[in-house]
């Protein structure tokens, strides 16, 4: 999808639809999950620290590895 | 509101719910209601094709225009944000390997309804679908009513898709009221 159909799919759908709305935030905050999924596990995967991965982030090692310390083969 | 609907215009609301799931979009946009009444093929598909519109051309357009999502993922709510998960997928695909973007660390939490809300345009366009038909006398809402509703809504994707196709309300009614006249 070029950016152009963006702008007019844009236009097509009403962004002051609740519905829309509120799946649009729902839909970033998912998005935003998988590639934090992604990253953080390619992160470990290349000999990175919770430490590290947490100050990346702006957390704490001990939230990051309570979140993904059971998923470090995701990319396996 | 669905209850003077009749078996094919409640077959095309189903269907126009399966679409929206098999597309993991967010809701029942009027694109999906459009793709049912094409999938249903009753009055409302003949009429179309009267205007040479078929269900794998527009089905071709919905993808190409708003593209597939993901579970919990839906392209275009997030077009509205300017952020086109085509694109997006691409880059992640490309640096994670095909189908990053799904993979799933985790299980789902359980119980997740498939069922999917309609959108205020698609509810608009059903609203008008009773309209349409209340004004050229009919009791029941057939799935051409149906079309003449989505067209009537007027700022739908569905719209701009038939809009596209050259399909107009007016000339629409005309065939509609010309067939009920017969």
């Amino acid at each position: 999808m070029a950016a152009q159909q963006t702008r007019d799919l844009a236009g097509a759908v009403d962004s002051t639809d609740p519905q829309v709305g509120l799946a649009a935030v729902a839909s970033l905050r998912t998005l935003v999950e998988r590639l934090e999924e992604l990253h953080v596990a390619n992160a470990r995967e290349r000999g990175w620290s919770w430490q590290e991965v947490g100050a990346a982030l702006g957390v704490s090692k001990q939230a990051v590895h309570r979140k993904h310390g059971r998923r470090r083969r995701l990319l396996g | 509101m669905f209850e003077r609907f009749t078996d094919d215009a409640r077959q095309a609301v189903v269907l126009a719910q399966e679409e929206a799931v098999a597309l993991r979009h967010g809701w029942i946009g009027t694109e999906h209601v459009l793709l049912g009444v094409l999938a249903t093929g009753g009055d409302g598909a003949r009429l179309l094709a009267g205007f040479g519109v078929d269900a794998a051309g527009v089905r071709d357009d919905v993808v190409r225009m708003i593209g597939r999502g993901e579970d919990g993922i839906d392209p275009a709510a997030l077009a509205t944000l300017g952020i086109d998960l085509e694109a997006v997928r691409e880059r992640v695909e490309r640096a994670f390997g095909p189908g990053a973007l799904s993979r799933r660390g985790h299980c789902r939490r359980g119980g997740v309804s498939m069922r999917v809300p309609f959108c205020r345009r698609a509810k608009k366009a059903l609203e008008l679908t009773v309209r349409e038909a209340t004004s050229l006398g009919e009791r029941d809402l057939r799935t051409e009513h149906l079309v003449l509703g989505l067209l009537r809504e007027g700022d739908g994707v569905a719209a701009k898709l038939l809009t596209e196709r050259g399909v107009t309300l007016a000339a629409a009614r005309e065939k509609v009221a010309g067939r009920d006249a017969a």
